[in-house]
């Protein structure tokens, strides 16, 4: 019966975000100008580059990675550093952390309605329209498999730094700065704003050693491929199964350390 | 009643300032880790830009130091908007929770009052940074100088930032009508990043849009040009610092017009 405590908790998200339909509007119209804007700068970049293979990505290949970085990004952002600290800040966790279930998996769990929602009118639509304006770039075929268990423990890794990073607030209370390092060093290292084939050497390798590849790029580039290699796809997978293990235990560990030391304002 | 003159505001503006200050300062830590994520922030996106145009010569005719140019003028240009109109972000919550009848009870100018409560210090290291950015691709470009370069340098930043604030204004006022205007204004916000790219690479379509709809190429583009190419200065550049005071009165209207329906929520 412990899944479905889970579930009720996914369904109250779906319902929480179908309120908010606007901004659901709105999100969608402000990702098409975006997608219109990296079109043409990547389009330009292209066109001055005077060949069509840069860094072993084709313009398409460089689009289709991007667009979808975007739509995985809008589908794997959580706002839990933000949910977090103002829970600290007003002293509403005092009651999250009383609920017969673990704060972790809790936070977690009343959020994962929104990725059922997200999944369905962000990421699927974008999808779709990839997949068919660049004309089966996209494979389709095993690689999809391969695609939703990597996104599936992206997913996992994302929560775990996002959860660590939220635990910091109970130390500092800043939840702007802190939220903002956060964000900055993950869509930059992560591949989210530019593609990591594009990165210059040391920066790659260095990228390469962190968690945040596994994020954005171990993803894409296991979509993007159309004829992989087991052995780079299953170091892919693998450094991603690391990775989501790792930081679990991590944030878990740092989590249970930092609830010894919470302080909070009278509820 | 006596005639509030720009002087008695600006008396104003500086003891709000200073109580500001003071209680700011009260949460050091906070302070600090905030001023540090700007500078990563800052950090980060000369990096991306840095990695992004290093594999190309140039971009759409610009080459990489105009490009620098750009962005340097762009970084001042958003700098009074972080600056000054922070509050901006806070209208929400402060419309949602009814705090925000406070200020209607002033006997001062309701869109002064709210926008001089919060003055953000972090912006002035993106100030420093910009400024840097500047002047380091004007002696690579050996663009010389003088008195009237430095002029029309000063009026085209000044009326650059004031489409950025106009925009933000604008954005954070649809609060007044709509309940969750977080969404606006992060669109908003997010379009400032491309406003450090020349709107030629873009279509005529978008360039059109991207001119009188949501007029990001004025934010570094157009009143760039004035320095950069002094010999094609299109017309829309001369015109720049009057469709910014358009713009700037239409949003401050538009902001004014929304406080004026609001009505409250009774408690």
């Amino acid at each position: 019966m412990k899944l479905k405590k889970f579930l009720t908790l996914t369904r109250a998200g779906i319902i929480e975000s179908l309120q908010f339909r606007l901004g659901t509007l709105v999100i969608v119209a402000g990702n098409l100008l975006y997608l219109i804007i990296v079109y043409f700068l990547w389009k330009a970049i292209y066109a001055s580059a005077g060949t069509d293979v840069v860094n072993g990505m084709t313009f398409s290949d460089t689009l289709i990675y991007l667009v979808l970085a975007t739509a995985l990004f809008q589908f794997m952002e959580m706002y839990i550093v933000w949910e977090m600290g103002r829970g600290i800040q007003s002293g509403k966790i005092v009651l999250d952390l009383l609920k017969p279930m673990p704060y972790r998996r809790f936070m977690f769990w009343s959020y994962s309605g929104t990725f059922v929602t997200q999944f369905f009118f962000t990421f699927l639509p974008t999808f779709i329209v990839v997949a068919v304006v660049t004309h089966g770039a996209i494979h389709l075929g095993l690689n999809l498999l391969f695609f939703v268990i990597s996104v599936m423990m992206a997913v996992s890794i994302n929560y775990s730094i996002d959860f660590l990073v939220g635990t910091i607030c109970l130390y500092t209370e800043s939840i702007w700065g802190i939220n903002i390092m956060k964000q900055v060093v993950v869509m930059l290292l992560s591949g989210a704003t530019i593609p990591v084939a594009f990165f210059p050497e040391p920066l790659k390798t260095i990228a390469g050693y962190l968690p945040f590849c596994s994020i954005y790029n171990a993803p894409l580039s296991v979509l993007l491929e159309s004829d992989p290699q087991p052995q780079t796809l299953l170091t892919t997978l693998g450094i991603q199964l690391f990775w989501c293990i790792a930081m679990a235990a991590i944030s878990n560990l740092f989590w249970r350390v930092s609830l010894r030391q919470i302080t909070v304002n009278g509820g | 009643m006596k005639r509030k003159t720009p002087g008695f505001y600006l008396r104003i503006y500086a003891k709000i300032l200073a109580q500001d200050l003071k209680s700011k300062m009260s949460y050091r830590a906070d302070f600090i880790i905030s001023t540090i994520g700007m500078i990563c922030t800052n950090i980060a996106g000369f990096i991306s830009f840095w990695i992004l145009f290093r594999n190309f010569p140039s971009v759409a005719g610009w080459n990489y130091y105009e490009m620098l140019f750009l962005y340097g003028f762009s970084l001042v240009s958003l700098t009074p908007v972080q600056c000054f109109f922070d509050n901006n972000w806070s209208l929400r919550s402060y419309v949602y929770s009814g705090d925000f009848i406070k200020y209607c009870f002033r006997p001062i100018n309701l869109f002064f009052y709210y926008q001089s409560e919060v003055f953000d210090i972090k912006g002035l290291g993106q100030f420093a940074f910009g400024i840097g950015t500047i002047a380091y691709a004007w002696s690579k470009l050996g663009l010389g100088f003088t008195p009237l370069m430095l002029l029309k340098l000063m009026i085209f930043l000044f009326s650059a930032s004031l489409i950025m604030i106009a925009l933000q204004n604008a954005a954070a006022a649809t609060c007044f009508w709509i309940q969750n205007s977080f969404y606006v204004l992060d669109l908003v916000t997010r379009f400032k990043d491309y406003a450090k790219y020349p709107v030629t690479i873009f279509s005529p379509v978008f360039r059109f849009l991207f001119t009188f709809v949501m007029p990001i190429a004025f934010i570094a583009y157009y009143p760039s040009i004035v320095i950069l190419r002094p010999q094609e200065v299109p017309l829309l550049s001369w015109l720049s610092p009057v469709i910014a005071l358009v713009f700037f009165f239409c949003s401050y209207k538009f902001w004014m017009y929304g406080a004026t329906r609001y009505s409250g929520t009774g408690s």
